[in-house]
């Protein structure tokens, strides 16, 4: 087929359950007082970001892609990391 | 038919394409042939190109005549040009605008597209062996995207206010709110256009990176890849991913403009320092946007001119990917004067001096490539060597930049603007004026007039050289940029001969490019025919005739070896075509037999 | 088809093995996501610049509304993705029920959206620095004012660009409908569907980081 290579059908509904479940944690925890903010923001931000790779891994098929896409796809990340670890190096 | 079948089909019929005529709108304007969209963006860049150069010449007028009436300055508005009884002085809010549309137009509209999207279009698909590029279409766009983004930036001239007056880095305060410039509406259009012709590099370069990567002829091996297309290539992934943070900025400054946002103007708790870094984060890999392809046209220019391989092929792929990499983490080195956190300007420091070495790279082995070649000195010749020499200076003079603590001192003078200009012209415009001369056959069928192009080449690296050189004087001595009259200045007005000295060179260079044109437009029609294959060039684009038809290659080419192979054994003449089947065994003469030592020695 | 075949009309050669659509949609996206980068990157410098012109979450923004709208975009990701199943097996009443699922959910996205942005400037939560005088919601409106002139810019901006490029998303997937209505795609030419998925659930997937950096942080 045009997507790639053919693979057994693909968990989506399970994702879908995944995502929601994480959604309702993310909103639980976010209101949690009694952790200090800075371990709530690298909480919160963790999920998000599992989250989000679990979109990009199976809605957007990268897991039945060639690796070389991955690569591609992995290249903005230093850069992000370069200009916002940087630039908040001014603000303390 | 599936997407991959109709590509395959596509691919095999060698872009055969049983064409009824095109009528003149989809074959001239509405072109999606990535040969005439390239010729597009020439004539426009060159349009822009002089445009920024008369902009140029009135500063100029001013700088070496302060507040002296200019030439033809009374057809100018009385917004930028005072009347008074012996003609029209130049107003400092004009000269403002002029310093900042003479950057932002050389750069963005003038060097950016005659790079990108002039060598970038004609040169990938012909390159790599392609019918044309991955997305025709989107191709189109591209270049339809950049002329309503230049008519907005020439209409900001028109407008109340005139055009954008704070330098093309725009930095934030000043260009937040008019309050301080005095130009509203300009800045605004200054931002829309670059945010329209950001969007018009960036589906050029989603289309440069799909058609490399998908579309290499077989046989063209990534590292069978000329280094014009490697180089277009890495700039293509520089635009993808440094435009777009340029956009965020320019949308922000926009807001903060029009709408009233906060995130610039400090005095609603904005951050100015946030506008030069994202700037700048930008603006640096723009800076190898501008260079990185005129590196690959010397490589072609140079191996080809001198009939012999480019040295070190592997190491110059890469230094270029080096270069690409490097150029995002010495930003700060624009910053050195900002009041940015010190630490970060040691970094800069240390990445800025690093990226010094990729380039020397490429440099030590462009030289290696002309030694003992066998040099023809034509036009393309001439200008490519002028490119590295001028290379050289402006890297050396980056050097001293570098240093954090050397900058305290040159930061904003003319040592600065005598660098900007070694790389930007002595670099990329040299490179230009090769590719254009060398291209030029293959794209109109014709030769240019090389005797023209010698007293072009002449004239304009002595009149060059005597514009920009003085500027690392002048610099050091401590004339500031963007100043309106530096002689208010006691210390510095005894610089004003060398400033007006300056000024008269500017206006015979400029004089001097008409020649360049001239020759341009009258090879167009009385030039001497074009073979195929004139500098008996290895690369697929001289396989095909002058100018190559529409699909460009008549069935699909294979490719059996690199592109340099000049002087090589294994051909009978002084150049190996990547396309020639290899027809005979290594020439067995050329084999030295084995040498005994005798008991003396050798 | 497979990777054989796809190259089985010419000489075997080098490449991504990715046809052209989608890797011209992916290398796009990647642009998108440094475009993203930069507003969101210059949210998290002034926020940690200037903490005391933002708020704790939810005094301003409408936590459970807008976690109810992630949920809605979550959902229109699953539908995409059910509609590009479908015509995988080349089930093209599926695919255009899906699709039109997708388009609705997508378009109850950016209605849940606007109507939170009528609410908030309403309540005095506004982008213009100047005129910035958000009091928190449920509070009387001459009450003090919450956080400051930046969390108006940064905020709208954001979500401003975000939905602007949901609703692109949602105008390209009725293009796709309409195209679909045609019977343009087939089990063999889904191209133009899948790079339409892939548009949709990277905006999706900025949507979920939005969420959490802006909303719960």
């Amino acid at each position: 087929m045009s997507t790639g290579e053919a693979h057994k059908p693909a968990p989506y509904m399970l994702v879908w359950l995944a995502l929601f479940l994480l959604t309702m944690a993310e909103v639980g925890y976010a209101f949690i007082t009694a952790i200090p903010k800075l371990w709530l923001a690298i909480g919160l931000i963790v999920m998000a970001f599992y989250k989000a790779w679990l979109v990009a891994v199976y809605y957007m098929h990268l897991k039945w892609e060639p690796k070389r896409l991955w690569l591609m796809v992995s290249i903005p990340i230093p850069l992000i990391m370069i200009l916002i670890f940087v630039v908040l190096n001014e603000i303390f | 038919m599936s997407t991959i079948e109709q590509e395959m089909v596509h691919a095999a019929e060698g872009g055969h394409h049983d064409h009824h005529e095109l009528p003149f709108i989809r074959k001239y304007i509405f072109s999606t042939d990535h040969k005439m969209i390239a010729k597009q963006f020439m004539f426009v860049s060159l349009f822009f190109l002089v445009i920024g150069g008369l902009l140029a010449a009135m500063m100029r007028w001013q700088l070496g005549y302060p507040s002296q009436p200019m030439p033809g300055g009374m057809m100018l508005p009385d917004a930028m040009m005072a009347p008074t009884p012996n003609g029209a002085i130049m107003l400092p809010e004009f000269y403002n605008s002029l310093v900042t549309m003479h950057g932002t137009i050389m750069i963005f509209f003038a060097i950016m597209p005659l790079l990108v999207g002039l060598f970038g279009n004609l040169l990938i698909p012909l390159q790599i062996g392609a019918e044309d590029m991955a997305f025709p279409r989107l191709n189109m766009i591209s270049f339809w995207l950049a002329v309503p983004a230049g008519i907005l930036m020439l209409a900001s001239f028109a407008v109340e206010g005139g055009a954008a007056g704070a330098g093309w880095t725009s930095y934030a305060p000043l260009s937040a709110s008019g309050e301080w410039t005095g130009v509203y509406l300009g800045q605004q259009l200054w931002l829309a256009s670059l945010t329209i012709l950001g969007f018009s590099s960036l589906v050029g370069a989603v289309n440069y990176i799909t058609t490399v990567i998908n579309m290499r002829a077989p046989g063209m091996t990534w590292f069978r890849m000329p280094l014009a297309t490697w180089a277009l290539f890495i700039t293509a992934i520089l635009i993808l991913l440094a435009i777009p943070v340029l956009a965020g900025a320019l949308i922000m400054l926009l807001f903060d403009q029009t709408i009233g946002t906060g995130f610039f103007r400090p005095e609603v708790g904005g951050e100015p320092l946030l506008w030069q870094h994202l700037f700048w984060f930008f603006g640096h890999p723009e800076v190898y946007i501008l260079i990185l392809p005129a590196m690959g046209i010397a490589s072609e220019v140079l191996s080809n001119r001198a009939r012999k391989p480019i040295f070190g092929y592997h190491s110059m792929v890469l230094a270029i990917i080096g270069i690409g990499f490097l150029g995002w983490i010495v930003w700060g080195h624009h910053m050195f004067m900002s009041g940015m956190n010190p630490l970060l300007g040691t970094s800069f420091m240390i990445s800025t001096m690093a990226i010094a070495v990729p380039s020397a790279i490429k440099t030590f082995n462009w030289m290696a490539t002309v030694w003992k070649g066998d040099i023809h000195l034509d036009s393309p010749m001439l200008y490519a060597l002028a490119f590295v020499s001028m290379f050289i200076i402006g890297g050396l003079s980056g050097i001293f930049m570098a240093s954090t603590p050397v900058d305290i001192y040159i930061h904003d003078t003319y040592f600065i603007v005598a660098h900007i200009h070694y790389v930007l012209f002595g670099g990329s415009l040299f490179a230009i004026f090769a590719g254009i001369t060398f291209w030029y056959p293959k794209m109109f069928g014709r030769m240019m007039n090389e005797s023209l192009n010698k007293l072009h080449f002449g004239l304009t690296i002595v009149l060059y050289n005597l514009v920009f050189w003085p500027m690392h004087n002048l610099g050091l001595q401590g004339m500031m940029r963007r100043i309106y009259d530096f002689t208010q200045y006691e210390y510095l007005a005894p610089l004003q001969p060398m400033n007006e000295f300056i000024s008269i060179s500017v206006f015979l260079l400029v004089a001097t490019q008409s020649i360049y044109a001239f020759n341009f437009f009258w090879s167009l029609f009385k030039g001497e025919k074009a073979s195929d294959n004139p500098w008996d060039s290895n690369t697929l684009e001289w396989t095909v005739p002058s100018p190559p038809p529409h699909g460009n290659f008549p069935e699909m080419p294979v490719v059996y070896r690199g592109p340099y192979e000049y002087s090589s054994p294994e051909s009978e003449t002084d150049f190996y075509p990547q396309t020639t089947p290899p027809s005979k065994p290594p020439v067995q003469d050329l084999i030295p037999e084995p040498v005994t030592p005798t008991p003396e020695g050798f | 088809m497979t990777t054989q075949a796809m190259t089985a009309g010419r000489a075997p050669m080098p490449g991504m093995k990715v046809y052209n659509l989608k890797l011209g949609m992916w290398i796009f996206l990647l642009s998108e996501v440094m475009f993203f980068t930069g507003l969101i990157g210059s949210y998290v410098i002034l926020r940690f610049a200037h903490p005391e012109q933002f708020t704790e979450p939810g005094v301003v923004l409408n936590v459970p509304l807008t976690a109810f709208n992630t949920f809605l975009l979550i959902c229109s990701s699953v539908t995409m993705v059910k509609a590009y199943a479908a015509i995988q097996q080349g089930d093209q009443q599926g695919l255009k029920n899906w699709l039109l699922a997708t388009i609705l959910i997508g378009a109850s996205f950016v209605g849940v959206q606007v109507y939170e942005y009528i609410a908030l400037v309403g309540e005095g939560f506004v982008p213009m620095a100047e005129a910035y005088h958000a009091v928190g919601r449920h509070m009387p409106h001459d009450g003090p004012v919450v956080g400051g002139q930046l969390y108006g810019s940064t905020f709208y901006t954001m979500t401003g660009f975000h939905g602007t490029h949901v609703s692109i998303g949602v105008l390209c997937l009725c293009f796709t409908y309409w195209r679909a209505a045609k019977g343009e795609y087939s089990a063999d030419n889904l191209g133009g569907v899948e790079i339409m998925g892939l548009y949709w659930h990277f905006v999706d997937l900025v949507w979920i980081i939005l969420f959490t950096i802006v909303y719960l942080i």
